[in-house]
């Protein structure tokens, strides 16, 4: 395991619930971050990139008005986004496979289940830093921006086969809980 | 076999489009620079240690906050019961915060209600309607959530842990 100093790093924690967001700020500062910024919602949180520059987001899925899927969308492809390429780690009960590949569709870097624990936050943001991905940007149907979802570079790629692989997730098995063994594999097909 | 061999065809030069309409954006790599590697502040094991220790000295504040999950969850019950021409609200209601008792438990030791907030969350999650059996076992999975916390059953909650959930499983298993 690499140790790496987290200190000057800008985190910025969205949920709704006040106690995760100081559980999570609670972790974060006992890593050694300072700098946590919270907001209890998407818009809220979109407010505050417009003046923090923050180094990785920490996002719940559901929350109101704005949950954590549309926020990422937003932070994404929004004309006014002040950081579209910003790491985002997608925090959530939700480990169904269909949710992940919608959350991975919506241009998240990491996802990590709940209920967390210090080595689990960790791991993700020792990932985003290890393993810094390119962005895509695909016109057409299927339109994507986001960072690549293939992380291990693939020269026979053809886009056809991963459509393929992701219908048959909405199919039999899409709302199959998964662990985040699986949930890793997913995301690093 | 002609018609296969024309269809891989298209569905390749589909693929090879796809693939040429796509731009790849290579960011600079900030991160690796500001966070450095080593030396003191850096997040070795003792620090994650340290870390899941701040979690666990936080178990007394957890008590306290799922008290405030069970007022939400009684409250959300008790209209549930109350209003039938309204129940998919309540059972809306009840799997958002059965949901958050299901994402916080298990951080602090109290793996059962993880595991009894996650079934709940799977009970409620389609209905979109609720008869008197349902709520009744609506209110056993909450009734076995404060008893986990009543008795303070830590980890997997040992004999009493299992045989509780396998009653919540036999109920809930009538039902389907």
């Amino acid at each position: 395991m690499t140790d790496y100093n987290l200190e000057r790093l800008n985190f910025l924690m969205v949920d709704d619930n006040k106690h995760m967001r100081g559980l999570v700020k609670t972790i974060l500062n006992a890593l050694g971050v300072r700098n946590v910024i919270e907001a209890s919602d998407g818009a809220d949180a979109f407010k505050e990139l417009r003046h923090f520059p923050a180094d990785i987001i920490i996002v719940d899925w559901n929350m109101d008005p704005l949950d954590g899927l549309d926020f990422t969308r937003m932070v994404r492809t929004a004309a006014d986004s002040p950081n579209p390429f910003v790491p985002i780690i997608m925090l959530t009960g939700h480990t169904e496979m269909n949710r992940v590949v919608e959350a991975r569709d919506a241009g998240v870097h990491e996802f990590l289940a709940k209920p967390i624990s210090a080595k689990g936050l960790y791991s993700r943001i020792r990932s985003i830093i290890e393993r810094p991905r390119p962005f895509i940007r695909t016109k057409g149907f299927n339109s994507y921006f986001g960072p690549d979802r293939r992380r291990q570079q693939m020269p026979n790629f053809m886009g056809k086969e991963r459509r393929k692989q992701e219908t048959d997730y909405e199919g039999e098995g899409g709302a199959a809980e998964l662990s985040q063994d699986e949930v890793e594999a997913l995301l690093n097909d | 076999m002609a018609e296969d061999e024309e269809q891989e065809n298209r569905e390749n030069q589909e693929g090879q489009e796809e693939a040429q309409e796509s731009t790849i954006i290579r960011t600079p790599d900030t991160l690796k620079s500001k966070v450095g590697t080593g030396g003191p502040g850096a997040v070795d094991l003792e620090t994650l240690a340290r870390a899941e220790a701040v979690i666990a000295s936080l178990s007394d504040d957890y008590l306290k906050w799922v008290e405030e999950d069970f007022k939400k969850l009684d409250d959300a019950l008790a209209k549930l019961i109350a209003e039938k021409d309204n129940r998919k609200e309540h059972l809306d209601r009840i799997f958002q915060i059965s949901h958050d008792v299901k994402g916080q438990g298990g951080s602090f030791g109290y793996d059962m209600m993880t595991i009894i907030g996650n079934q709940l969350c799977r009970f409620v999650e389609d209905m979109e309607d609720a008869d008197d059996a349902e709520i009744e076992a609506v209110t056993l999975h909450i009734d076995a959530l404060k008893m986990v916390i009543a008795k303070r059953m830590e980890g997997d909650g040992g004999a009493e842990g299992e045989s509780l959930f396998s009653g919540l499983e036999k109920v809930v298993a009538k039902l389907k």
